[in-house]
């Protein structure tokens, strides 16, 4: 069912801590405690790097690939405390810092950029505590940046945008109301909370708090609403727990124990269509989880990293 | 009661239990039973018992670190075990048969520990703080690592367990006091901003749960109620800056002493009554010099007076009677008096100090007085009854153990032995020699005086290994090439997360994007006293990595590093051999039911029947049974289109229930694929005619009118949707119903209404799977896929915002959408050529406006680049420069 397609040697120096490719699956990019990224070219399952971005000047947590339609733009987070936008030039084989932000007191570690349809917009989360969400504004040429202070007691460990178009679920009428278009973050920090933020006349407000884990919240990952009927939320923490959290209305939430791992979870990703969630942690294993008609969730692979292998029921 | 007592040589209110200026200890402690006095300083641990008469056993101490706090075991069931903390340490002793035994010791915190204070009721927890502004709590049964570790902000400076309830404490963080829960570890329930000075002390009420006090140096003591905690529930005013606020045990009293380091004189203690705050009750006078700390003495329970017990910095332990005059000055009414020292009452003038130096042997003099701060120096075993000292000095590379022998004649006209212990040492023998000789000459030269020679011989030890290895220091290539890490990686580290080392991602469709640890380099099993606050085998803060660093100073203090702790050599070894950077790209998209073969394969133009054929067709050529059948079902539900109207699936409300229920199944089962499939092609009749009237809105011919403004446009025609297309399309209807006007729900009423109307909540969800299906297709690239899907997009997707070309009617100058005028009726373009009014195909130039029929238009500008107006507009250029920058 699964089969490797690449196994590319970055040729970091250092551990890695983030991977991502782009939107039409060409460009790999990765970061590393090195403090550089790597662009690569990985079409048709060969390799072939294409930058080496240098600008940070400590480790590199986090990347983001935003939609082509803004152009092929990356963004990073570092220990350094800053976040780079970068830009491709070139013919999309190098790429230049177009933006750097620098307003946190701490580590960032966490980026990502929103939705497509919300326009060109990236969040931040820090180990300051605060969430910087960074708007492109075209007339001005200028990134707005606004943020939450003190979003999380300690720091904010991850964010997650909610998805752009949201049906409206359940049987309430009222599609026409402009609660299409809201725009939704989650975020998980040090606080062991989880919490839900909202857009509201141009200002962040918490919309809600999800308490339930017993240590720092590590990832935060909001589920493509497409084919689900409820908002879906995946949160995993340091107690070695992950969460499936539901809800319909976005204020009230159901908590779900997706698993207890063996060790810390520090990584989630959902599937495209959001029915798949990865999830890897601190014993260096990845497990691939679905939802059962039944509602269960339910263990449908690992993948030891390392041998190359996926083992797939 | 004891006969040692009364044997006591009480002065007025206090006696001298102790003095003992070698002690140099700068902390005390009282044991819960009153007997035991616990003294810690750099140099001594010592224990004396209050009961007989000036006993102290004293235990040297091998630490470079002043003893921070002290406490004992306030519970019966561990009465004999104390606590003191050393820099970063805690040291958990046990008081048996007059030894001091050390448990355990454990590198509590990452930096200097503040305090400590054991539970008041469970004897086993335990809890200490530090500048690391983390509060942990121990559990003795497990000392590896803190049952709970609470994490503030702010450095802490106190902690203290509540004495009433079982889980609250409470920490000093500058000037902010934070209450805790232990079973809410996430967070401080209370939070007071008490003082804007720096906070020395707090304790709980004795009596409530709720109150407690701080002492600060802004020359305050401020009483709180934690339930209530926005200010102060009274405030005592002192005039120095105050150490140590205690409650009495007794009444509602509260004795205070001033910060040690001020030295202002204050040598004495103050008892307050906290009803009358303005003045003190009583003072404390006998202490000569300032008050390091004072403890209550637990009261025998045939006393009725209370015992105070002090330190002071001049190493004297008083003990303190509080009378029953005291007692009832802070509101508290013994029952009954029966003090055998009441006839010592005011009698002030009396005063007598009990010389305690105990009889001191010259050699035990000189180890007291030995300055143990020798550089490279250790001093690991120091005996005055056994008469000898071990040293161990590391300098650069040597390594050399001295064993010192003292003849009971020394240091009268004696030298002592010096001896060089082979094992441990890697001095080689010509080296130990010239050492040994060095030493003896020294030592004849001062005892030859009858002096003293220990402290100067370890001096010269020093002196001449560092001598004698700087030949080959001379050749050693000293590498530090990294820098120190406190630099990189600071104090904030803590709340930093660690570093994740492994990830999956989804991307683009299917892709799984895996870097990780490679498997030969799996971590090697953590020790607990790497980082005890860690509760999980992985770290949850980057500062775990200061430990590495601390661990192996030689190495690179990175993630990487890390993971290699043990086993050096091989790993290192692999560490080089093999990358740690590869990243696997796994193809996951067998884990979907999308399929990119299909979604190529697949057709939506046509009429119905031919499309599910087609695509049944496609679905058998990959091998999907499934879908085949799902295409057929389609097939036969669309099927009778040309047919009968009676006989028709699709006028049949199980025809349409059938794909109601098909797409929504398929929708659930996350195959967006089938559910958009479906949804495009059976909403095909109604989505074509709407489609062509909007298609007819935007592509009927524009005009304008020379030099004009052009207007933005108005509204769709939706009355164009000719009545027949909704009753034959009846299920998406509903849909229509929401976003069309109001007559459309006219024209249905009038039909033929055979089909209950389906419920609006599914409905309203097919434009995501279409969305979501459309967007699949553009990341696999298929751009022509995704507009074939994307015109089946019911609602019009988005206001059109690029320009649209209005122009004014030549006659009325009135906005015309459309060929002719509006109002006038009038055709209200001319072309500029044949001079004709426009009905028909007709092209302008952008830029000037001007323009007429599409034929002439095309003769004229073959031959010419300019307008035939005369404007000299270049058209063609003009506009390809402006469309294309």
């Amino acid at each position: 069912m699964v089969s490797i397609i690449n196994s590319i040697d970055t040729g970091h120096e250092d551990i890695i801590h983030d991977a991502e490719v782009d939107y039409y699956g060409l460009r790999l990019a990765t970061c590393s405690s090195d403090n550089t990224i790597k662009v690569y070219d990985i079409k048709s399952g060969a390799f072939s790097l294409l930058d080496d971005l240098k600008g940070h000047c400590g480790p590199v947590w986090q990347i983001t690939w935003s939609h082509p339609k803004f152009g092929n733009l990356l963004a990073s987070c570092s220990y350094d405390r800053k976040v780079i936008i970068w830009k491709s030039k070139e013919q999309q084989r190098k790429w230049l810092k177009h933006y750097e932000y620098a307003n946190h007191d701490s580590s960032v570690n966490s980026v990502q950029f929103a939705p497509a349809d919300l326009g060109l917009m990236l969040a931040c989360g820090s180990s300051d505590g605060s969430i910087s969400v960074l708007r492109y504004n075209p007339s001005g040429n200028a990134w707005e940046a606004r943020k939450i202070q003190n979003a999380h007691a300690i720091g904010c460990n991850a964010v997650s945008w909610a998805p752009a178009d949201v049906p409206v679920f359940g049987d309430r009428q009222g599609a026409d109301e402009a609660g299409h278009r809201i725009k939704r973050l989650v975020s998980g920090g040090c606080d062991n909370l989880v919490k839900i933020w909202k857009e509201e006349n141009d200002r962040w407000v918490e919309e809600s708090k999800l308490e339930f884990h017993s240590d720092w919240v590590r990832d935060v990952a909001w589920a493509p609403s497409v084919g689900l009927h409820r908002f879906t939320v995946a949160s995993c923490s340091q107690d070695r727990r992950v969460v499936i959290w539901t809800s319909d209305d976005c204020s009230t939430w159901n908590a779900t124990v997706l698993h207890t791992f063996d060790d810390v979870v520090w990584n989630l990703s959902w599937s495209l269509n959001g029915n798949i969630l990865a999830v890897s942690g601190g014993d260096n294993k990845i497990t691939l989880w679905d939802e059962s008609s039944e509602g269960n969730w339910r263990c449908i692979s690992d993948v030891v990293k390392g041998q190359g292998q996926v083992n797939s029921q | 009661m004891n006969m040692n007592k009364m044997l006591r040589s009480w002065n007025s209110e206090y006696y001298v239990a102790l003095e003992c200026k070698d002690l140099q200890a700068n902390a005390m402690a009282v044991d819960s039973t009153g007997t035991f006095v616990l003294l810690a300083g750099r140099r001594f641990l010592a224990v004396t018992d209050l009961d007989s008469d000036f006993v102290v056993h004293k235990f040297p101490r091998q630490s470079k670190y002043a003893v921070g706090a002290a406490e004992w075991n306030p519970t019966s069931f561990h009465k004999e075990l104390c606590v003191i903390s050393s820099n970063q340490r805690l040291e958990v002793l046990t008081w048996r048969t007059e030894e001091l035994i050390q448990n355990f010791s454990v590198r509590a915190h990452t930096r200097v520990i503040t305090d400590l204070n054991w539970h008041r009721f469970d004897p086993n927890i335990l809890a200490s703080c530090s500048v690391d502004t983390f509060i942990h709590l121990w559990d003795l049964r497990d000392s590896r690592k803190p049952t709970l570790s609470l994490s503030a902000v702010a450095e802490a400076s106190q902690v203290r367990w509540n004495k009433i309830s079982h889980h609250l404490l409470a920490t000093a963080h500058e000037g902010d006091i934070k209450v805790w829960d232990q079973r809410k570890g996430t967070a401080p329930v209370q939070y007071i901003a008490a003082h804007l000075a720096k906070i020395h002390g707090l304790d709980w009420s004795p009596t409530s749960e709720n109150h407690i006090c701080s002492c600060s140096q802004d020359n305050t003591v401020k009483f709180f109620d934690t339930t209530n905690n926005r200010r102060p529930e009274c405030v005592l005013t002192t005039n120095a800056p105050v150490w140590r606020a205690r409650y009495t045990p007794f009444g509602t009293g509260l004795v205070t002493a001033v910060v040690p380091q001020l030295r202002r004189g204050e040598n004495s203690l103050l008892l307050w009554n906290t009803a009358n705050r303005n003045t003190p009750v009583h003072t404390f006078v006998g202490h000569r010099d300032v008050i390091l700390d004072f403890e209550w003495k637990k009261q025998h329970p045939d006393d009725t007076d209370f015992r105070l017990v002090t330190w002071s910095k001049d190493q004297a332990l008083l003990v303190w009677k509080i009378d029953n005059y005291l007692q009832k000055l802070c509101g508290f009414e013994p029952i009954e008096s029966k003090d055998p020292f009441k006839s010592h009452e005011y009698s002030e003038n009396f005063r007598f100090f009990k010389k305690t130096s105990p009889k001191v042997q010259p050699l035990q003099q000189e180890f007291s007085l030995l300055n143990i701060h020798i550089p490279n120096l250790t001093i690991l075993k120091m005996d005055a009854v056994a008469r000898h000292v071990l040293v161990k000095a590391t300098i650069n590379n040597f390594v050399a153990i001295l064993k010192v022998n003292f003849p009971s004649a020394y240091p009268h006209g004696v030298p002592p032995g010096f001896e060089v212990v082979k094992e441990g040492s890697n001095i080689g023998d010509s080296i130990a020699a010239q050492l040994l000789q060095m030493l003896t000459h020294l030592a004849l030269q001062r005892v030859s005086k009858n002096r003293t020679c220990l402290e100067s011989c370890l001096r010269q030890m020093v002196t001449t290994l560092e001598q004698l290895s700087s030949d080959t220091e001379n050749k050693r290539v000293y590498t530090r090439p990294y820098m120190d890490p406190h630099n990189i990686f600071n104090n904030s580290d803590v709340y930093i997360p660690f570093p994740r080392t492994s990830g999956a991602k989804f991307c683009s469709v299917g892709m799984l994007v895996c870097f990780g640890q490679p498997v030969h380099a799996r971590r090697l099993s953590m020790k607990a006293d790497i980082s005890p606050r860690t509760v999980s085998s992985t770290p949850r803060a980057l500062s775990a990595l200061e430990n590495t660093y601390s661990k192996r100073p030689d190495d690179y203090m990175t993630v990487s590093a890390f993971y290699y702790q043990r086993q050096r050599s091989r790993a290192k070894q692999n560490y080089m051999k093999f990358s740690k950077a590869i990243v696997h790209i796994y193809d996951a998209l067998g884990l979907f039911f999308v399929n990119k073969q299909l979604a190529e394969e697949y057709i939506l133009d046509g009429d119905v029947g031919t499309i599910c054929k087609h695509n049944a067709a496609a679905a058998a050529v990959v091998g999907r049974w499934d879908l085949v059948q799902t295409w057929t079902l389609a097939e036969l539900v669309a099927g009778p289109q040309q047919a009968d109207e009676e006989n028709s699936w699709s006028n049949h409300p199980f025809g349409n229930k059938l794909m109601e229920s098909l797409i929504s199944d398929y929708a659930s089962q996350h195959d967006i694929q089938m559910a958009a499939m479906l949804c495009c092609i059976f909403g095909k009749e109604h989505d074509v005619s709407v489609r062509k009237s909007s298609l007819k809105s935007l592509l009927s011919p524009v005009q304008l009118v020379p030099g004009k403004k052009w207007l933005k446009p108005e509204s769709s025609p939706y009355h164009t949707i000719p009545p027949a297309d909704i009753v034959a399309d009846g299920w998406v209807l509903p849909m229509l119903r929401t976003t069309r006007s109001t007559s459309l729900d006219n024209l249905t009423i009038e039909g033929p209404l055979k089909i209950p109307a389906p419920k609006t909540a599914p409905n309203s969800l097919y434009e995501y799977y279409k969305t979501a299906y459309a967007e699949t297709l553009h990341r696999w690239g298929l751009i022509y896929h995704r507009t074939e899907v994307l015109k089946f997009m019911c609602a019009t997707p988005e206001v059109h915002k690029g320009v649209e070309f209005i122009s004014d009617c030549k006659h009325c100058m009135k906005p015309a959408k459309f060929g002719s005028c509006g109002s006038c009726k009038k055709l209200t373009l001319k072309c500029v050529i044949c001079h004709l009014s426009v009905r028909g195909s007709a092209n302008t130039c952008v830029l000037c406006g001007h323009g007429g029929h599409s034929k002439c238009m095309k003769w004229w500008l073959s031959f010419h680049d300019t307008c035939l107006s005369g404007c000299r507009c270049k058209c063609l250029m003009q506009t390809a420069g402006m469309l294309c920058p």
